[in-house]
Protein backbone atom coordinates (compact mmCIF):
# COMPACT_ATOMS: atom_id res chain seq x y z
CA UNK A 1 0.00 0.00 0.00
CA UNK A 2 2.98 2.67 1.13
CA UNK A 3 4.65 1.51 -1.99
CA UNK A 4 1.63 2.70 -4.20
CA UNK A 5 1.50 6.05 -3.18
CA UNK A 6 3.37 7.97 -5.39
CA UNK A 7 1.77 6.35 -8.75
CA UNK A 8 -1.40 6.53 -6.94
CA UNK A 9 -1.17 10.16 -6.55
CA UNK A 10 -0.18 10.99 -9.94
CA UNK A 11 -2.91 8.92 -11.07
CA UNK A 12 -5.38 10.81 -8.60
CA UNK A 13 -4.35 14.27 -9.92
CA UNK A 14 -4.35 13.19 -13.50
CA UNK A 15 -8.04 12.08 -12.85
CA UNK A 16 -8.43 15.69 -11.16
CA UNK A 17 -7.45 16.89 -13.89
CA UNK A 18 -9.77 14.85 -16.20
CA UNK A 19 -12.47 15.64 -14.15
CA UNK A 20 -11.66 19.23 -13.64
CA UNK A 21 -11.46 19.22 -18.02
CA UNK A 22 -14.96 17.43 -18.22
CA UNK A 23 -16.67 20.02 -15.98
CA UNK A 24 -15.86 23.20 -18.07
CA UNK A 25 -16.33 21.47 -21.12
CA UNK A 26 -19.71 20.85 -19.88
CA UNK A 27 -20.05 24.28 -18.56
CA UNK A 28 -19.29 25.96 -21.63
CA UNK A 29 -22.26 25.80 -24.21
CA UNK A 30 -23.77 27.89 -21.59
CA UNK A 31 -21.02 29.95 -20.14
CA UNK A 32 -20.12 31.37 -24.16
CA UNK A 33 -23.24 32.56 -24.66
CA UNK A 34 -23.73 34.20 -21.18
CA UNK A 35 -19.92 35.73 -22.20
CA UNK A 36 -20.93 36.81 -25.35
CA UNK A 37 -24.73 37.67 -25.08
CA UNK A 38 -24.42 39.22 -21.37
CA UNK A 39 -20.84 40.08 -20.23
CA UNK A 40 -19.71 41.86 -23.67
CA UNK A 41 -22.75 44.00 -24.49
CA UNK A 42 -22.79 45.22 -20.85
CA UNK A 43 -19.08 45.95 -21.18
CA UNK A 44 -19.46 47.30 -24.45
CA UNK A 45 -22.07 49.63 -23.45
CA UNK A 46 -20.41 50.86 -20.33
CA UNK A 47 -17.79 52.03 -22.92
CA UNK A 48 -19.99 53.76 -25.36
CA UNK A 49 -21.81 55.30 -22.33
CA UNK A 50 -18.66 57.30 -21.57
CA UNK A 51 -18.06 58.51 -25.12
CA UNK A 52 -19.28 61.51 -27.46
CA UNK A 53 -20.69 60.93 -30.91
CA UNK A 54 -20.85 63.59 -33.87
CA UNK A 55 -24.29 63.97 -35.75
CA UNK A 56 -24.08 61.17 -37.43
CA UNK A 57 -23.26 58.75 -34.31
CA UNK A 58 -19.51 58.34 -35.95
CA UNK A 59 -16.50 59.59 -34.19
CA UNK A 60 -16.60 58.68 -30.74
CA UNK A 61 -14.41 60.69 -28.55
CA UNK A 62 -13.65 60.15 -24.92
CA UNK A 63 -15.34 62.19 -22.95
CA UNK A 64 -16.14 60.57 -19.11
CA UNK A 65 -18.84 61.26 -17.09
CA UNK A 66 -20.69 63.64 -19.53
CA UNK A 67 -23.21 61.50 -21.00
CA UNK A 68 -24.56 60.78 -17.54
CA UNK A 69 -24.21 64.73 -16.74
CA UNK A 70 -26.26 65.75 -19.32
CA UNK A 71 -28.56 63.14 -18.45
CA UNK A 72 -29.12 64.06 -15.22
CA UNK A 73 -29.30 67.54 -16.29
CA UNK A 74 -32.23 66.78 -18.91
CA UNK A 75 -35.92 67.75 -17.66
CA UNK A 76 -37.21 65.43 -20.42
CA UNK A 77 -35.20 62.35 -18.75
CA UNK A 78 -36.51 63.16 -15.44
CA UNK A 79 -40.14 63.52 -16.78
CA UNK A 80 -39.74 59.87 -18.03
CA UNK A 81 -38.29 58.78 -14.63
CA UNK A 82 -41.65 60.24 -13.21
CA UNK A 83 -43.93 58.96 -15.79
CA UNK A 84 -42.26 55.26 -15.22
CA UNK A 85 -42.91 55.24 -11.29
CA UNK A 86 -45.66 56.61 -11.53
CA UNK A 87 -46.90 53.81 -14.16
CA UNK A 88 -45.46 51.51 -11.50
CA UNK A 89 -46.94 52.87 -8.35
CA UNK A 90 -50.28 51.92 -10.33
CA UNK A 91 -49.34 48.65 -11.69
CA UNK A 92 -48.41 46.80 -8.77
CA UNK A 93 -51.31 47.29 -5.67
CA UNK A 94 -53.81 47.04 -8.96
CA UNK A 95 -52.10 43.58 -10.12
CA UNK A 96 -51.56 42.53 -6.70
CA UNK A 97 -55.13 43.21 -5.82
CA UNK A 98 -56.75 41.60 -8.85
CA UNK A 99 -54.10 38.85 -8.44
CA UNK A 100 -55.05 38.25 -4.84
CA UNK A 101 -58.39 38.35 -5.21
CA UNK A 102 -58.45 35.29 -8.14
CA UNK A 103 -55.66 33.47 -5.58
CA UNK A 104 -58.27 33.48 -3.36
CA UNK A 105 -61.18 32.00 -5.17
CA UNK A 106 -59.25 29.12 -6.60
CA UNK A 107 -56.52 28.35 -3.53
CA UNK A 108 -58.39 25.82 -1.73
CA UNK A 109 -60.16 22.75 -3.93
CA UNK A 110 -63.54 22.52 -4.36
CA UNK A 111 -65.98 21.01 -7.57
CA UNK A 112 -65.13 22.82 -10.47
CA UNK A 113 -61.93 24.44 -9.15
CA UNK A 114 -60.24 23.53 -12.19
CA UNK A 115 -61.84 25.63 -14.86
CA UNK A 116 -61.77 28.69 -12.45
CA UNK A 117 -57.88 28.16 -11.83
CA UNK A 118 -57.59 27.58 -16.20
CA UNK A 119 -59.79 31.00 -16.63
CA UNK A 120 -58.01 33.18 -13.35
CA UNK A 121 -54.78 32.10 -15.44
CA UNK A 122 -55.21 32.27 -18.68
CA UNK A 123 -53.65 35.81 -18.95
CA UNK A 124 -50.21 34.39 -18.78
CA UNK A 125 -50.61 32.82 -22.16
CA UNK A 126 -51.89 35.83 -23.80
CA UNK A 127 -48.90 37.98 -25.58
CA UNK A 128 -48.45 41.17 -24.70
CA UNK A 129 -49.12 42.40 -28.54
CA UNK A 130 -52.79 40.63 -28.08
CA UNK A 131 -53.19 41.56 -24.91
CA UNK A 132 -52.37 45.13 -26.62
CA UNK A 133 -54.98 44.55 -29.96
CA UNK A 134 -58.01 43.52 -27.69
CA UNK A 135 -57.56 46.51 -25.07
CA UNK A 136 -57.29 48.52 -27.94
CA UNK A 137 -60.35 47.57 -29.48
CA UNK A 138 -62.11 47.22 -26.17
CA UNK A 139 -61.16 50.99 -25.37
CA UNK A 140 -62.17 51.78 -28.77
CA UNK A 141 -63.70 55.69 -28.80
CA UNK A 142 -65.78 55.01 -31.35
CA UNK A 143 -66.64 51.53 -32.06
CA UNK A 144 -65.25 50.28 -28.06
CA UNK A 145 -67.43 47.95 -25.62
CA UNK A 146 -66.52 50.00 -22.80
CA UNK A 147 -67.74 53.20 -24.22
CA UNK A 148 -70.95 51.49 -25.21
CA UNK A 149 -71.21 49.97 -21.51
CA UNK A 150 -70.99 53.56 -20.16
CA UNK A 151 -73.21 54.75 -22.88
CA UNK A 152 -76.09 52.62 -21.76
CA UNK A 153 -75.21 53.34 -17.96
CA UNK A 154 -76.12 56.78 -19.23
CA UNK A 155 -71.94 57.98 -18.47
CA UNK A 156 -70.09 59.77 -21.00
CA UNK A 157 -67.79 58.00 -23.01
CA UNK A 158 -64.40 58.51 -22.58
CA UNK A 159 -61.17 59.05 -24.75
CA UNK A 160 -59.42 56.96 -23.17
CA UNK A 161 -56.29 56.35 -24.57
CA UNK A 162 -56.18 60.17 -26.54
CA UNK A 163 -56.83 62.02 -23.26
CA UNK A 164 -53.05 62.50 -21.58
CA UNK A 165 -54.47 62.55 -18.43
CA UNK A 166 -56.13 59.14 -18.85
CA UNK A 167 -53.54 57.23 -21.35
CA UNK A 168 -51.55 56.44 -18.58
CA UNK A 169 -53.89 55.03 -16.05
CA UNK A 170 -55.80 53.27 -18.56
CA UNK A 171 -52.01 51.66 -19.74
CA UNK A 172 -51.26 50.58 -16.08
CA UNK A 173 -54.98 48.81 -15.99
CA UNK A 174 -54.39 46.97 -19.47
CA UNK A 175 -50.79 46.30 -17.65
CA UNK A 176 -52.06 44.84 -14.49
CA UNK A 177 -54.94 42.84 -16.20
CA UNK A 178 -51.93 41.17 -18.85
CA UNK A 179 -50.12 40.57 -15.11
CA UNK A 180 -53.20 38.59 -13.70
CA UNK A 181 -52.33 35.32 -14.28
CA UNK A 182 -48.90 35.97 -13.60
CA UNK A 183 -49.95 36.77 -9.78
CA UNK A 184 -52.50 34.56 -9.62
CA UNK A 185 -50.47 31.85 -10.13
CA UNK A 186 -47.62 32.99 -7.32
CA UNK A 187 -50.28 33.95 -5.18
CA UNK A 188 -51.93 30.90 -4.97
CA UNK A 189 -48.67 28.50 -4.49
CA UNK A 190 -47.70 31.17 -1.51
CA UNK A 191 -51.67 30.09 -0.04
CA UNK A 192 -51.04 26.72 -0.45
CA UNK A 193 -48.08 26.80 1.45
CA UNK A 194 -50.02 27.96 4.54
CA UNK A 195 -50.50 25.24 7.12
CA UNK A 196 -53.69 23.56 7.05
CA UNK A 197 -53.37 23.21 11.09
CA UNK A 198 -52.71 26.97 11.59
CA UNK A 199 -56.03 27.83 9.35
CA UNK A 200 -58.17 25.18 11.43
CA UNK A 201 -56.88 26.29 14.64
CA UNK A 202 -58.31 29.71 14.37
CA UNK A 203 -61.42 28.15 12.91
CA UNK A 204 -61.86 26.32 16.29
CA UNK A 205 -61.22 29.34 18.04
CA UNK A 206 -64.36 30.53 16.57
CA UNK A 207 -62.53 32.98 13.89
CA UNK A 208 -65.09 34.46 11.25
CA UNK A 209 -64.06 34.15 7.54
CA UNK A 210 -63.49 37.82 7.64
CA UNK A 211 -61.11 37.68 10.71
CA UNK A 212 -59.55 34.64 9.69
CA UNK A 213 -58.51 36.67 6.17
CA UNK A 214 -57.43 39.73 7.93
CA UNK A 215 -55.36 38.13 11.43
CA UNK A 216 -54.13 35.19 9.72
CA UNK A 217 -53.88 34.57 6.24
CA UNK A 218 -52.73 37.63 5.18
CA UNK A 219 -50.26 37.81 7.83
CA UNK A 220 -48.81 34.51 6.42
CA UNK A 221 -49.10 35.40 3.07
CA UNK A 222 -46.84 39.03 3.53
CA UNK A 223 -43.62 37.72 2.55
CA UNK A 224 -45.09 36.17 -0.91
CA UNK A 225 -46.76 39.27 -1.47
CA UNK A 226 -43.88 41.23 -0.88
CA UNK A 227 -41.90 39.38 -3.27
CA UNK A 228 -43.93 39.26 -5.93
CA UNK A 229 -44.99 43.31 -5.32
CA UNK A 230 -41.27 42.92 -6.18
CA UNK A 231 -41.28 40.92 -8.85
CA UNK A 232 -44.26 42.79 -10.37
CA UNK A 233 -42.16 46.70 -9.69
CA UNK A 234 -39.15 45.23 -11.75
CA UNK A 235 -42.15 43.59 -14.90
CA UNK A 236 -43.25 47.37 -14.38
CA UNK A 237 -40.53 49.09 -14.79
CA UNK A 238 -39.71 47.57 -18.25
CA UNK A 239 -43.25 47.61 -19.64
CA UNK A 240 -42.70 48.31 -23.64
CA UNK A 241 -45.16 46.55 -25.52
CA UNK A 242 -48.15 47.61 -24.78
CA UNK A 243 -46.88 51.31 -24.83
CA UNK A 244 -45.05 50.43 -28.41
CA UNK A 245 -48.37 49.69 -29.81
CA UNK A 246 -51.11 51.49 -28.05
CA UNK A 247 -50.20 55.15 -27.09
CA UNK A 248 -46.20 54.99 -28.42
CA UNK A 249 -45.60 57.56 -25.75
CA UNK A 250 -47.87 59.65 -26.03
CA UNK A 251 -50.47 61.92 -26.42
CA UNK A 252 -47.68 64.79 -25.64
CA UNK A 253 -45.26 62.44 -23.57
CA UNK A 254 -48.01 61.58 -21.11
CA UNK A 255 -46.79 57.55 -21.42
CA UNK A 256 -43.25 58.22 -22.13
CA UNK A 257 -41.79 55.84 -19.84
CA UNK A 258 -37.80 55.81 -19.19
CA UNK A 259 -36.94 51.97 -21.03
CA UNK A 260 -39.35 54.34 -24.13
CA UNK A 261 -37.50 56.91 -24.33
CA UNK A 262 -34.35 54.82 -24.43
CA UNK A 263 -35.58 53.41 -27.03
CA UNK A 264 -36.31 56.29 -29.08
CA UNK A 265 -32.67 57.91 -28.29
CA UNK A 266 -31.38 55.20 -30.12
CA UNK A 267 -33.20 54.35 -33.08
CA UNK A 268 -34.78 57.69 -33.58
CA UNK A 269 -32.72 60.28 -32.66
CA UNK A 270 -29.29 58.07 -33.30
CA UNK A 271 -28.07 59.02 -30.08
CA UNK A 272 -26.90 55.78 -28.97
CA UNK A 273 -24.07 57.02 -26.09
CA UNK A 274 -26.91 59.15 -24.77
CA UNK A 275 -29.21 56.16 -24.80
CA UNK A 276 -26.75 53.93 -23.41
CA UNK A 277 -25.99 56.79 -20.65
CA UNK A 278 -29.94 56.66 -20.01
CA UNK A 279 -30.08 52.66 -20.06
CA UNK A 280 -27.03 52.17 -17.88
CA UNK A 281 -28.98 54.13 -15.30
CA UNK A 282 -32.45 52.21 -15.43
CA UNK A 283 -30.70 48.89 -14.89
CA UNK A 284 -28.86 50.15 -12.13
CA UNK A 285 -32.55 50.39 -10.57
CA UNK A 286 -33.22 47.33 -11.83
CA UNK A 287 -30.24 45.52 -10.52
CA UNK A 288 -30.55 47.15 -6.62
CA UNK A 289 -34.08 46.29 -6.50
CA UNK A 290 -33.39 42.45 -8.22
CA UNK A 291 -30.53 41.92 -5.42
CA UNK A 292 -32.91 42.67 -2.73
CA UNK A 293 -35.41 40.34 -3.65
CA UNK A 294 -32.28 37.70 -4.29
CA UNK A 295 -31.55 39.16 -0.55
CA UNK A 296 -35.28 38.14 0.65
CA UNK A 297 -35.56 35.14 -1.57
CA UNK A 298 -32.19 33.42 0.11
CA UNK A 299 -34.08 33.68 3.32
CA UNK A 300 -36.83 31.59 1.88
CA UNK A 301 -35.28 28.83 -0.64
CA UNK A 302 -32.49 26.75 0.21
CA UNK A 303 -30.29 26.70 -2.32
CA UNK A 304 -26.69 25.79 -1.08
CA UNK B 1 -69.07 22.10 4.54
CA UNK B 2 -69.11 25.49 3.41
CA UNK B 3 -71.58 27.31 1.15
CA UNK B 4 -69.94 27.41 -2.14
CA UNK B 5 -72.73 28.96 -3.82
CA UNK B 6 -71.06 32.56 -3.06
CA UNK B 7 -67.48 31.41 -4.38
CA UNK B 8 -69.15 30.39 -7.76
CA UNK B 9 -71.07 33.50 -7.92
CA UNK B 10 -68.19 35.65 -7.71
CA UNK B 11 -65.72 33.18 -9.42
CA UNK B 12 -67.72 33.58 -12.49
CA UNK B 13 -68.44 36.83 -12.60
CA UNK B 14 -64.31 37.99 -12.15
CA UNK B 15 -63.60 35.29 -14.55
CA UNK B 16 -66.14 37.29 -17.04
CA UNK B 17 -64.68 40.43 -16.26
CA UNK B 18 -61.13 39.60 -17.30
CA UNK B 19 -61.67 37.04 -20.00
CA UNK B 20 -64.02 40.24 -21.61
CA UNK B 21 -61.32 41.66 -23.60
CA UNK B 22 -60.26 38.57 -25.02
CA UNK B 23 -64.14 37.81 -25.97
CA UNK B 24 -64.57 41.24 -27.63
CA UNK B 25 -61.38 40.80 -29.83
CA UNK B 26 -62.94 37.18 -30.57
CA UNK B 27 -66.29 39.04 -31.45
CA UNK B 28 -65.18 41.58 -33.58
CA UNK B 29 -62.91 38.82 -35.56
CA UNK B 30 -65.69 37.38 -36.92
CA UNK B 31 -67.52 40.38 -37.88
CA UNK B 32 -68.42 41.45 -41.39
CA UNK B 33 -66.41 44.84 -41.80
CA UNK B 34 -70.38 46.87 -41.95
CA UNK B 35 -70.89 45.18 -38.65
CA UNK B 36 -67.83 46.40 -36.79
CA UNK B 37 -69.07 49.47 -34.90
CA UNK B 38 -72.63 47.59 -34.01
CA UNK B 39 -72.94 47.54 -30.48
CA UNK B 40 -73.39 44.30 -28.44
CA UNK B 41 -71.59 41.22 -27.18
CA UNK B 42 -72.19 38.74 -30.34
CA UNK B 43 -71.89 39.78 -33.46
CA UNK B 44 -75.27 40.26 -35.76
CA UNK B 45 -73.92 37.82 -38.26
CA UNK B 46 -70.16 35.29 -38.42
CA UNK B 47 -68.42 36.39 -41.46
CA UNK B 48 -65.03 35.00 -41.95
CA UNK B 49 -63.84 37.72 -44.01
CA UNK B 50 -61.56 39.01 -41.08
CA UNK B 51 -59.49 35.79 -41.06
CA UNK B 52 -59.64 35.20 -45.00
CA UNK B 53 -57.98 38.93 -45.31
CA UNK B 54 -55.74 38.18 -42.37
CA UNK B 55 -54.15 35.42 -43.90
CA UNK B 56 -54.14 36.35 -47.61
CA UNK B 57 -53.11 40.06 -47.30
CA UNK B 58 -50.38 39.60 -44.61
CA UNK B 59 -48.27 36.47 -44.95
CA UNK B 60 -49.25 35.45 -41.54
CA UNK B 61 -48.38 31.99 -42.15
CA UNK B 62 -44.33 33.08 -42.09
CA UNK B 63 -44.80 35.38 -39.01
CA UNK B 64 -46.15 32.35 -37.66
CA UNK B 65 -43.65 30.14 -38.37
CA UNK B 66 -40.45 32.36 -37.45
CA UNK B 67 -42.09 32.54 -33.86
CA UNK B 68 -42.73 28.62 -33.64
CA UNK B 69 -38.97 28.58 -35.00
CA UNK B 70 -37.53 31.10 -32.69
CA UNK B 71 -39.62 30.01 -30.13
CA UNK B 72 -38.64 25.81 -30.22
CA UNK B 73 -35.06 26.53 -30.84
CA UNK B 74 -34.45 28.58 -28.17
CA UNK B 75 -36.33 26.33 -25.94
CA UNK B 76 -34.20 23.39 -26.83
CA UNK B 77 -30.92 25.68 -26.60
CA UNK B 78 -32.08 26.07 -22.94
CA UNK B 79 -32.67 22.77 -22.12
CA UNK B 80 -29.28 21.34 -23.13
CA UNK B 81 -27.35 24.38 -21.91
CA UNK B 82 -29.20 23.86 -18.57
CA UNK B 83 -28.60 20.48 -18.59
CA UNK B 84 -24.95 20.31 -18.82
CA UNK B 85 -24.16 23.24 -17.12
CA UNK B 86 -26.47 22.32 -14.05
CA UNK B 87 -24.58 18.85 -14.05
CA UNK B 88 -21.17 19.98 -14.04
CA UNK B 89 -22.09 22.54 -11.53
CA UNK B 90 -24.00 20.22 -9.35
CA UNK B 91 -22.06 16.57 -9.80
CA UNK B 92 -18.30 17.30 -10.73
CA UNK B 93 -16.42 18.68 -7.86
CA UNK B 94 -13.62 21.60 -9.32
CA UNK B 95 -11.75 24.63 -8.17
CA UNK B 96 -13.08 27.32 -9.70
CA UNK B 97 -16.76 25.70 -8.78
CA UNK B 98 -17.54 28.72 -6.67
CA UNK B 99 -16.58 31.37 -8.91
CA UNK B 100 -19.25 29.82 -12.05
CA UNK B 101 -22.12 29.46 -9.66
CA UNK B 102 -21.59 33.04 -8.28
CA UNK B 103 -21.73 34.23 -12.13
CA UNK B 104 -24.84 32.38 -12.66
CA UNK B 105 -26.10 34.02 -9.12
CA UNK B 106 -25.16 37.48 -10.81
CA UNK B 107 -26.19 37.17 -13.79
CA UNK B 108 -29.74 36.13 -12.36
CA UNK B 109 -30.10 39.87 -11.57
CA UNK B 110 -29.56 41.19 -14.65
CA UNK B 111 -32.51 42.37 -16.45
CA UNK B 112 -32.98 41.32 -20.09
CA UNK B 113 -35.21 43.75 -21.19
CA UNK B 114 -32.41 47.03 -20.58
CA UNK B 115 -29.81 45.03 -21.92
CA UNK B 116 -31.13 45.40 -25.80
CA UNK B 117 -29.94 47.93 -26.62
CA UNK B 118 -25.92 47.00 -26.00
CA UNK B 119 -27.18 43.88 -27.53
CA UNK B 120 -28.30 45.36 -30.47
CA UNK B 121 -24.57 46.84 -31.21
CA UNK B 122 -23.10 43.63 -30.61
CA UNK B 123 -25.35 42.06 -32.92
CA UNK B 124 -24.83 45.01 -35.33
CA UNK B 125 -21.28 44.96 -35.53
CA UNK B 126 -21.47 40.92 -36.13
CA UNK B 127 -23.70 41.62 -39.01
CA UNK B 128 -26.55 39.75 -37.61
CA UNK B 129 -29.32 42.05 -38.01
CA UNK B 130 -32.06 40.22 -39.74
CA UNK B 131 -30.95 36.97 -38.85
CA UNK B 132 -32.61 34.07 -37.28
CA UNK B 133 -29.68 33.72 -35.15
CA UNK B 134 -29.83 36.98 -33.87
CA UNK B 135 -33.25 36.07 -32.79
CA UNK B 136 -32.21 32.86 -31.23
CA UNK B 137 -28.94 32.96 -29.75
CA UNK B 138 -28.92 35.60 -27.23
CA UNK B 139 -31.84 33.16 -25.58
CA UNK B 140 -30.47 30.35 -26.21
CA UNK B 141 -29.20 30.02 -22.46
CA UNK B 142 -30.79 31.41 -19.33
CA UNK B 143 -28.83 32.20 -16.00
CA UNK B 144 -32.34 30.95 -14.33
CA UNK B 145 -32.33 27.69 -16.60
CA UNK B 146 -29.05 27.18 -14.99
CA UNK B 147 -29.85 27.84 -11.50
CA UNK B 148 -33.08 25.34 -11.71
CA UNK B 149 -31.31 22.68 -13.00
CA UNK B 150 -27.97 22.84 -11.00
CA UNK B 151 -30.61 22.47 -7.75
CA UNK B 152 -32.62 19.86 -9.11
CA UNK B 153 -29.66 17.75 -9.90
CA UNK B 154 -28.09 18.10 -6.64
CA UNK B 155 -31.22 16.46 -4.69
CA UNK B 156 -30.75 13.34 -7.11
CA UNK B 157 -29.34 10.98 -4.31
CA UNK B 158 -26.15 9.78 -5.84
CA UNK B 159 -26.64 5.76 -5.61
CA UNK B 160 -28.80 6.60 -8.73
CA UNK B 161 -25.47 8.29 -9.90
CA UNK B 162 -23.57 4.87 -8.84
CA UNK B 163 -25.52 2.63 -10.12
CA UNK B 164 -24.86 4.03 -13.60
CA UNK B 165 -21.35 4.55 -13.18
CA UNK B 166 -21.13 0.44 -11.99
CA UNK B 167 -22.25 -0.11 -15.58
CA UNK B 168 -19.69 1.61 -16.97
CA UNK B 169 -21.16 5.16 -17.75
CA UNK B 170 -19.02 8.47 -18.27
CA UNK B 171 -20.32 11.49 -17.56
CA UNK B 172 -22.65 11.84 -21.04
CA UNK B 173 -23.98 8.49 -20.08
CA UNK B 174 -24.52 10.04 -16.35
CA UNK B 175 -26.45 12.76 -18.18
CA UNK B 176 -28.70 10.76 -20.52
CA UNK B 177 -29.49 7.92 -18.61
CA UNK B 178 -29.84 9.59 -14.94
CA UNK B 179 -29.84 13.39 -14.55
CA UNK B 180 -32.08 13.63 -18.09
CA UNK B 181 -35.04 11.54 -16.71
CA UNK B 182 -34.97 12.34 -13.57
CA UNK B 183 -34.87 15.57 -14.06
CA UNK B 184 -37.84 15.82 -16.25
CA UNK B 185 -40.44 17.64 -14.08
CA UNK B 186 -37.96 20.45 -13.92
CA UNK B 187 -36.84 20.15 -17.48
CA UNK B 188 -40.74 20.68 -18.62
CA UNK B 189 -41.44 23.63 -16.40
CA UNK B 190 -38.68 25.74 -17.86
CA UNK B 191 -38.98 24.53 -20.98
CA UNK B 192 -42.82 25.89 -20.67
CA UNK B 193 -41.68 29.18 -19.44
CA UNK B 194 -38.79 29.37 -21.76
CA UNK B 195 -40.99 28.52 -24.63
CA UNK B 196 -43.65 31.41 -23.38
CA UNK B 197 -41.45 34.33 -22.84
CA UNK B 198 -39.44 33.53 -26.48
CA UNK B 199 -42.76 33.66 -28.45
CA UNK B 200 -44.08 36.80 -26.24
CA UNK B 201 -40.90 38.81 -27.02
CA UNK B 202 -41.33 42.22 -28.30
CA UNK B 203 -39.05 44.76 -27.83
CA UNK B 204 -36.07 42.59 -29.22
CA UNK B 205 -37.40 41.38 -32.21
CA UNK B 206 -38.49 44.75 -33.18
CA UNK B 207 -35.40 46.26 -32.95
CA UNK B 208 -33.19 43.32 -34.54
CA UNK B 209 -35.62 42.68 -37.71
CA UNK B 210 -35.99 44.62 -40.87
CA UNK B 211 -37.30 42.91 -43.41
CA UNK B 212 -41.33 41.78 -43.39
CA UNK B 213 -40.30 37.81 -43.43
CA UNK B 214 -38.18 37.77 -40.42
CA UNK B 215 -41.12 39.62 -38.25
CA UNK B 216 -42.21 37.62 -35.76
CA UNK B 217 -45.88 37.16 -35.01
CA UNK B 218 -45.53 40.06 -32.29
CA UNK B 219 -44.42 42.04 -34.23
CA UNK B 220 -46.12 41.83 -37.44
CA UNK B 221 -49.15 42.61 -35.42
CA UNK B 222 -47.77 45.93 -34.94
CA UNK B 223 -47.81 46.48 -38.73
CA UNK B 224 -50.57 45.27 -39.82
CA UNK B 225 -52.30 47.15 -36.51
CA UNK B 226 -50.88 50.31 -38.48
CA UNK B 227 -52.02 49.31 -41.59
CA UNK B 228 -55.39 48.40 -40.99
CA UNK B 229 -56.26 50.54 -38.31
CA UNK B 230 -55.98 53.15 -40.91
CA UNK B 231 -58.81 52.12 -42.81
CA UNK B 232 -60.85 51.18 -39.81
CA UNK B 233 -60.20 47.26 -40.72
CA UNK B 234 -60.40 46.15 -37.15
CA UNK B 235 -61.90 42.91 -38.23
CA UNK B 236 -59.01 42.12 -39.62
CA UNK B 237 -56.40 43.03 -36.78
CA UNK B 238 -58.58 41.32 -34.52
CA UNK B 239 -58.10 38.00 -36.75
CA UNK B 240 -54.80 38.27 -36.91
CA UNK B 241 -54.44 39.39 -32.89
CA UNK B 242 -56.76 35.83 -32.51
CA UNK B 243 -54.62 33.78 -34.85
CA UNK B 244 -51.10 34.66 -33.21
CA UNK B 245 -53.08 33.97 -29.76
CA UNK B 246 -54.44 30.37 -30.96
CA UNK B 247 -50.71 28.35 -30.64
CA UNK B 248 -49.80 30.19 -26.90
CA UNK B 249 -53.32 29.32 -25.52
CA UNK B 250 -53.80 25.85 -27.13
CA UNK B 251 -50.64 25.18 -25.31
CA UNK B 252 -51.62 26.81 -22.11
CA UNK B 253 -54.96 24.28 -22.42
CA UNK B 254 -52.89 21.64 -23.32
CA UNK B 255 -49.93 21.57 -20.71
CA UNK B 256 -50.84 24.08 -18.16
CA UNK B 257 -49.55 22.14 -15.45
CA UNK B 258 -45.82 22.54 -16.73
CA UNK B 259 -47.35 26.29 -17.33
CA UNK B 260 -48.23 27.33 -13.76
CA UNK B 261 -45.07 25.07 -12.45
CA UNK B 262 -42.90 26.90 -14.96
CA UNK B 263 -43.94 30.58 -13.20
CA UNK B 264 -44.15 28.97 -9.96
CA UNK B 265 -40.51 28.06 -10.22
CA UNK B 266 -39.25 30.97 -12.16
CA UNK B 267 -41.35 33.41 -10.64
CA UNK B 268 -39.02 32.72 -8.03
CA UNK B 269 -36.90 34.80 -10.32
CA UNK B 270 -39.21 36.41 -12.72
Amino acid sequence: MIRASASTQAQARARRRKEEAWALGLLLPAFGLFFLFYVVPLGQAIWLSLHQEDLFGRDLRYSGLDNYRQVLQDPAFWRSAKTTLLFAALVVPLELLLGLLAALLVWRPYPGVALFRTLFFLTTAVPTAVAAVAWGWFLHPVGGYLNHVLRTLGLSPQPWLTNPDLALPTLAVVTAWAGVGFTAILLTAGLQNIPEEVLEAASVDGASPWTRFWRVVLPLLSPTLFLVGLLVLLKSLTAFGQIHLLTRGGPIESTMVWIYRVYQEAFFNFRFAYAAAQGLLLFLLLVVLAALQFRLLGRRVHYA
Amino acid sequence: MRRLWPTYLLASFYAFLLVLPLLVLLSASLRAPEDLFTPGLLPPKVSLEGYRAALTDYPLWRYLLNSLLVASLATLGVLLTSLLAGYGLARIPFRSQKVFFGLVVALLLVPGEVTFLPLYLLINRLDWLDTYQALILPFAASPLGVFLLRQYIKTIPEDYFDAARIDGAGHLGLIRHVALPLSAPALGALAALTFIGAWNMYLWPLVVTQSREMQTAQIAINFILNEADAVARWNVVAAASFLVLLPTLLAFLLAQRAFVKGIALGGLKG
